[in-house]
């Protein structure tokens, strides 16, 4: 009994290979942010200097004096290269600068920052997956059912709906009407209610679909026919069989879906007045405060890095199967 | 059993199917006929239409979006003024005309930029490879983290809402899509065996390109492009709703809708015409890309 | 124990797609039913496993140890799966969970594992060693050879003790060896006083595993018989058809089996000093190959022995990591042709065939008439070209695609796996198809083909390739070299 015994490269160290791109990609986030931020400080006008001047000491308080204060604190009197490695310089060494407007430590502003995002980030996930997973499973036993045709709808929907305008319907209703939940503030369980509902409910209505597919799909494969035709019965071919291929998939398609999750932070942040990065660098842009805008930007790419890194791992452990990075649409 | 399921008969075509002169036809008899939609396509195309054609004529019927008339303030709805009036006495239908008109070209012109460069630098990384594809695939990799509306943000930042960073930014934020599509897609293409077998009948470029690559790439460019065209749409509306997009006077959907909310108790129709608008658009690119998707 | 199959037809809305009387099986006599695509011998096993997709209707009964079973129940059967009744997957590597250890996947087939799990596990890991696979136990899908995975899923399929073992297509993509190597597992099973079903398009696996064998066309039995009676003197004219496609059994103008190799002639291809690895193998190292002017040589051996890449290096499609090819002035301007095993893969996919063809006439100038002409005498008609690809069959779009490589007039044609893919009957159509036109043109022929028979019947020259396993020190070789071969495949 010999058979063709191939040999295989033992799998080098996929754990680490997953780190190594992606704090490669972490690099090149930073680095393209960053200097898009000092194209910004490039191309602010003699104005843009008085605004911020105004926007520090207050508009009375204006004078060229103060706003040349500001174009040399911003380094604007030297080379643009020098500037661009200093800026980058600074950026490496962790020294982010004070806000312009509040005259702040930045660093020590973007922890709560941070934190506050990923917390509503956190909820929302857990929501929108619980929800949509549950949803597409059960729509899934039943093709074609009542449940089957809601999901549909509720994803068509949700997609119709953009997030803000959802957020400002559940607004309308929850905190006006029915003024049982808060519209703003945080610190609150009640407060976290409005923000990551918004937010799930596309999200779920995605996850939902997915895993209805997945579901369909994995049942009618040839490993899941098998493991029914060795003896094994219903329940315990979904749970060792059907569950985690459909996680492997669920996982890929959840990586997918972090720009859309991060994307519909920010707005929703500036919706609810939530103390994160998206709230805090609408605020910043709106004022023109740099470090702020740098600060902020950078936190968010590398939100998505790490959020990235995480979903990666997850499918790791999961999946033995040697990875494709390129997913084909 | 038949092995072609979906094959034509030569009755259908017209071509005799067996005995006779074979007249083999320099030109393809068969066109690719129009897949009808179902009624619910014919529903959102024809929504689509309506939104289309306000945005064309709505400008030139209600010219004047910007003349204030305080004493005119929250108008309830007439027939001269199908929308009534904001909170500023200005006309909600010549300045919602207008809003639908900005988003649309904005919309298209990013999405026809983006779809440009994307698809040339993936053909061109796909095809040449060497260090154009690695220098363009890092570039890709980092914005593949970006989100979308994070680059635009960042661009908004640059100029104070003016229109052409706008496009910048919604165009900048939406080629990676393209670029990584066409890449990966066509260098699946390039890698097989047709293309193989073409290489050895030597047909040369023209051929992988109008028989290989683009029937491969065109249901799925257009299917992006209808989404691209809605996602960027949605873009400049949140922009605008979180005040940081076009300048205010210049109407626009998202701006609009932020403008009227306070207002939505005294005067529902000011909040409800733009949400309409958005949401009729939305649905409607919706609805033709399940169609696009099916065939 | 004894099962019997009464009055057994099998439908789809008004079409009869198996329409069988009565079958007797026994303990220890495997019965093989064998027939091309279509002819239904697959919806047999399954529908009386119960496992017929749900579109098709069956009706009839099955007995077994006393017990009635009507068929058109499809769910009276599932508590007997594992137990009494088994199958045995088509494509193993897909029937195997890709998430879950080879062991694991076994130890759930047995009755006790809701019970005694690793009891389950340890009865598992016997059985896996047994079938030499006691390294591979704690492997997962993607590392197990196409063999090992037939081992694998094997033992799934018959630790539950099942009595009734049903295989279906089992031999499907598999080589000479690893073919012999299932009829060994398959004999075990008899062996062990199973009753044995096998559904197969292979007749070699028939005469390998005897006991009686059933020949079906167009839903129906046609002939039945023990295998060395059916398959040596068949008494109907489709088995006596299905056997003269047998390439052994060929007789055609262009099968003059043993005649000379061709002296002299031109050196189309040389290839120098050429060595390949991939995919953690080295193919080869150090081999010269020259291919002359007219004539017909074949690259045989196991799968993933080479042979495809070889060719591929011979056609200077794909670098050599030693040496070097040559190519004569005469496979200039497209005179070098290639025929792949999937026709459908080599045309463009999305564009009608008219389209791909009438490209090939702009570019060389030819007479559209030409082509006409060739379809006619290879039996195509003309509508043909106003599909896609995947709107023809397997067999007349092999014969489009030799058309499309005899246009330009090839000095060689390279056919890779041409038919492994067909029916006998329409592989011997396809082969004669290809060889009238090398003959007339006078090409020279490269077939690529794992079937010794069909190599024997076509070619006069064989190149051999065998498996040797990497050295050590060539693995670093390999590391840096693959993301080249990457981008190749």
């Amino acid at each position: 009994m010999t058979a063709s015994i191939t040999t295989r490269r033992a799998p080098a160290a996929p754990a680490a290979r997953v780190l190594r791109q992606r704090a490669v990609q972490a690099v090149g986030v930073v680095f393209l942010v960053s200097t898009a931020c000092f194209a910004i400080v490039q191309s602010l006008p003699g104005d843009i200097a008085y605004r911020i001047a105004a926007g520090r000491y207050g508009y009375d308080q204006v004078t060229a004096a103060s706003a040349d204060t500001v174009r040399a604190e911003l380094g604007l009197d030297r080379p643009a290269w020098q500037q661009l490695l200093d800026w980058l310089g600074d950026l490496i060494s962790l020294d982010l600068g004070n806000s312009l407007v509040t005259g702040a430590d930045v660093a020590g502003e973007l922890g709560l920052y941070f934190s506050s995002s990923l917390q509503l980030a956190a909820a929302a996930l857990v929501l929108a997956l619980a929800v949509g997973a549950t949803g597409g499973a059960l729509a899934a036993a039943r093709p074609g059912g009542a449940l089957d045709r809601i999901t549909t709808f509720w994803v068509s929907g949700a997609r119709a709906l953009p997030p803000f305008l959802l957020g400002l319907v559940l607004i309308l209703v929850f905190s006006v009407h029915l003024g049982v939940l808060p519209a703003a503030g945080h610190g609150e369980a009640s407060n976290f209610v409005l923000p990551a509902a918004t937010l799930a409910v596309g999200l779920s209505g995605l996850f939902a679909r997915v895993t209805r597919d997945a579901v369909a799909q994995i049942r009618q494969s040839e490993y899941v026919r098998f493991a029914a035709t060795k003896g094994l019965g219903g329940r315990l071919v979904f749970l060792r069989h059907v569950l985690r291929n459909t996680g492997v998939t669920l996982i890929a398609y959840v990586g997918v879906q972090m720009l859309i999750l991060i994307e519909g932070v920010i707005v929703v942040e500036s919706l609810f007045a939530w103390p994160g990065l998206g709230h805090a660098l609408v605020h910043a842009i709106f004022w023109r405060d740099i470090p702020m805008i740098q600060a902020t930007a950078v936190a968010l790419a590398l939100l998505v890095v790490v959020l990235n890194t995480v979903v990666d791992l997850g499918s790791l452990a999961i999946d033995p199967r040697p990875r494709r990075r390129e997913v084909v649409l | 059993m038949a092995p072609f399921a979906t094959g034509r008969t030569g009755v259908e075509t017209g071509m005799p199917a067996q005995g006779g002169p074979p007249a083999l036809p320099l030109v393809p008899a068969v066109r690719r006929r129009l897949v009808p939609g179902t009624a619910v396509q014919g529903v959102a195309a024809a929504l689509l239409a309506v939104v289309v054609l306000f945005a064309l004529i709505g400008p030139l019927a209600w010219p004047d979006h910007a003349v204030q008339n305080l004493s005119r303030f929250l108008e309830a709805p007439s027939l001269a003024e199908p929308l009534g009036r904001d909170h500023l006495g200005r006309s909600v239908v010549a300045r919602l005309a207008h809003a639908t008109q900005l988003s649309l070209m904005m919309a298209i012109a990013c999405v026809a930029t983006a779809l440009l460069a994307g698809t040339a630098g993936g053909l061109i990384a796909a095809w040449r490879g060497g260090w154009i594809e690695t220098a363009l695939n890092g570039l890709s990799e980092a914005f593949m983290a970006l989100p979308a509306l994070l680059v635009i943000l960042i661009f908004s930042a640059l100029a104070n809402g003016d229109l052409w960073t706008l496009y910048a930014g919604l165009a900048l934020s939406q080629w990676v899509e393209y670029f990584r599509m066409v890449r990966a897609r066509s260098a699946l293409v390039l890698a097989g065996p047709a293309v193989e077998a073409a290489g050895l009948l030597r047909l040369g470029p023209v051929h992988v390109m109008r028989r290989h690559l683009w029937p491969d790439l065109r249901p799925l460019l257009t299917t992006m492009a209808t989404f691209g065209i809605g996602s960027s749409i949605l873009a400049l509306s949140t922009l605008g709703f979180v005040g940081i997009g076009v300048r205010p006077p210049t109407p626009e959907l998202g701006l609009m809708i932020t403008e009227a909310f306070p207002y939505y108790h005294e005067a529902p129709w000011m909040s409800l015409a733009p949400v309409l608008v958005l949401t009729t658009i939305l649905i409607g690119l919706l609805s033709l890309r399940s169609k696009e998707a099916r065939q | 124990m004894s099962m019997r199959l009464n009055h057994l037809v099998v439908s789809h809305a008004d079409s009869t797609l198996v329409d069988v009387a009565t079958l007797n099986f026994e303990r220890g006599r495997p019965v093989t039913i064998v027939g091309e695509s279509g002819s239904g011998k697959s919806l047999l096993a399954h529908a009386i496993m119960g496992t017929l997709p749900a579109n098709l209707t069956a009706r009839g009964s099955l007995a077994m140890d006393g017990r009635t079973f009507d068929l058109s129940d499809r769910a009276n059967r599932r508590g007997l799966w594992g137990r009494l009744m088994s199958l045995l997957p088509q494509e193993p590597a897909l029937a195997l969970d890709p998430t879950m250890r080879a062991q694991e996947q076994v130890a759930e087939g047995a009755a006790s594992f809701t019970a005694d799990s690793s009891g389950a596990r340890r009865t598992a890991g016997t059985l896996l060693a047994a079938l030499g696979l006691g390294h591979a136990s704690r492997a997962f899908p993607h590392t197990l050879s196409g063999g090992m995975a037939q081992r694998v899923a094997f033992a799934a399929a018959t630790i539950g003790g099942a009595p009734v073992l049903i295989a279906d297509e089992p031999s499907k993509g598999l080589d000479e060896r690893a073919r012999t190597e299932l009829a060994g597992l398959l004999k075990l099973h008899l062996d062990g006083g199973g009753i044995l079903l096998t559904i197969t398009h292979d007749l070699d696996l028939a005469r390998e595993l005897g006991g009686d064998v059933l020949v079906m066309k167009d839903a129906h039995i046609v002939e039945q018989g023990r295998a060395r009676q059916v398959l040596t003197e068949p008494a109907h004219p489709y088995t006596r058809r299905l056997l003269e496609a047998e390439p052994a059994n060929w007789n055609h103008a262009w099968a003059r089996r043993g005649a000379p190799p061709e002296e002299g002639g031109t050196a189309l291809v040389s290839g120098e000093g050429l060595s390949k690895a991939f995919g953690g193998q080295q193919l080869f190292s150090d081999l010269s190959v020259t291919i002359r002017a007219g004539e017909r040589v074949s690259l045989g051996g196991p799968s993933g022995s080479g042979k495809t890449t070889l060719g591929n290096v011979l056609l200077r499609l794909l670098p050599p990591d030693a040496g070097y090819v040559h190519h004569a002035d005469a496979l200039r301007g497209g005179r070098l042709q290639k025929l792949y095993q999937d026709p459908a893969l080599a045309f463009p996919a999305r564009v009608v065939l008219w389209d791909s063809f009438g490209d090939v006439i702009r570019r060389h100038r030819l007479e559209p008439a030409r082509l006409e002409e060739l379809m006619a005498s290879l039996g195509l008609t003309p509508a043909l070209l106003n599909r896609r690809p995947g709107q023809v069959s397997g067999g007349e779009l092999q014969r489009l695609a030799i058309i499309r490589a005899m246009l330009l007039e090839p000095a060689l044609v390279f056919a890779d796996e041409p038919t492994s893919r067909l029916d006998l009957i329409t592989q011997e159509l396809t082969v004669a198809c290809l060889m009238d036109q090398v003959d007339r043109q006078g090409c020279a022929l490269v077939l690529v083909t794992h079937d010794n028979a069909l190599a024997d019947a076509v070619t006069r020259r064989r190149i051999p390739l065998g498996i040797r396993d990497l050295q050590p020190q060539d693995k670093k070789a390999f590391a840096r070299r693959k993301k080249h071969a990457e981008v190749v495949m």
